[in-house]
């Protein structure tokens, strides 16, 4: 049986791209850029989540050893 | 001779129904997510024959993934078998045969050994098996396409998630609530491009 696999080095999308391709009004730019700020809030604080979440582990690892 | 096609667009060849809908977003979620540009026949407007037009979209991508899932027949009355997706997947071949350099097509299939009943001239040809659910869709994705600085699944089905809760507002702004309708397709990808910079600013 035989796939193919997909080796892609074209570069990323620009946002002039981006705009070329789908181009939408104003109105709905202006509407979609506060779902994609809301959107990266909260992954930025998904992404923190894990870090607070070690820490206090780390810390009763200290303690325990010291 | 066309131009050269663009080398991230993928044309999506998938069927318009509802209980595709969250596949059909998972498809364009991942595509993005994968730094590739997703194309769909209803995009195309104009007084031209539909098919030139689709044909026109075809070699204007690099690749095409031709979901072949849902070769049933539909639910409406008088029911018939759903031949568009098999007829593209046919264009596309010969255009590809054509010009080996310049096109490739992904079958994909949600049952393993099923295209092999349903389309025996393509044995020998190993489909994406997604098992019709959105981590398969995501998974073969990551497995067909590859890059650097791919994002996990994980990693995209989170924005799959983010980019699902946006669509009851794209609906109601658009007016529709037909997820292949054009304005909703551009919108989801435009949200779904500008949420893969969040995990790969760009330089």
């Amino acid at each position: 049986m035989l796939r193919p696999v997909a080796y892609i080095t074209a570069p990323w999308p620009t946002q002039e791209e981006v705009e070329k391709l789908y181009p939408i009004s104003k109105v709905r730019k202006r509407a979609l850029q506060a779902l994609v700020d809301e959107f990266k809030a909260k992954l930025s604080n998904r992404e923190e989540a894990p870090v607070t979440s070690i820490e206090p582990e780390k810390r009763r690892k200290r303690a325990s050893a010291a | 001779m066309p131009p050269l096609p663009d080398p991230k667009g993928v044309f999506l060849n998938v069927p318009y129904d509802e209980e595709f809908s969250s596949l059909y977003v998972a498809y364009i979620v991942g595509l993005c997510q994968l730094g590739l540009v997703p194309h769909l026949a209803s995009e195309i407007t104009g007084g031209d024959r539909r098919l030139d037009r689709i044909f026109q979209l075809i070699q204007s991508c690099r690749y095409s993934i031709h979901d072949l899932s849902r070769v049933e027949l539909n639910v409406a009355p008088s029911a018939t078998p759903r031949f568009n997706m098999p007829l593209e997947l046919g264009m596309t071949i010969t255009w590809q045969i054509l010009n080996p350099d310049q096109h490739t097509w992904f079958v994909w299939e949600s049952e393993p050994y099923r295209l092999q009943r349903s389309a025996s001239d393509l044995n020998g040809t190993d489909p994406c098996i997604h098992d019709g659910t959105v981590d398969g869709v995501l998974r073969e994705l990551r497995s067909a396409f590859h890059r650097d600085k791919m994002p996990s699944v994980p990693q995209m089905l989170t924005v799959y998630g983010l980019v699902n809760s946006a669509l009851s507002s794209i609906f109601v702004a658009n007016g529709t609530r037909n997820h292949y309708d054009r304005s909703v397709f551009k919108e989801l990808c435009r949200l779904s491009l500008s949420l893969t910079t969040h995990f790969f600013p760009p330089a």
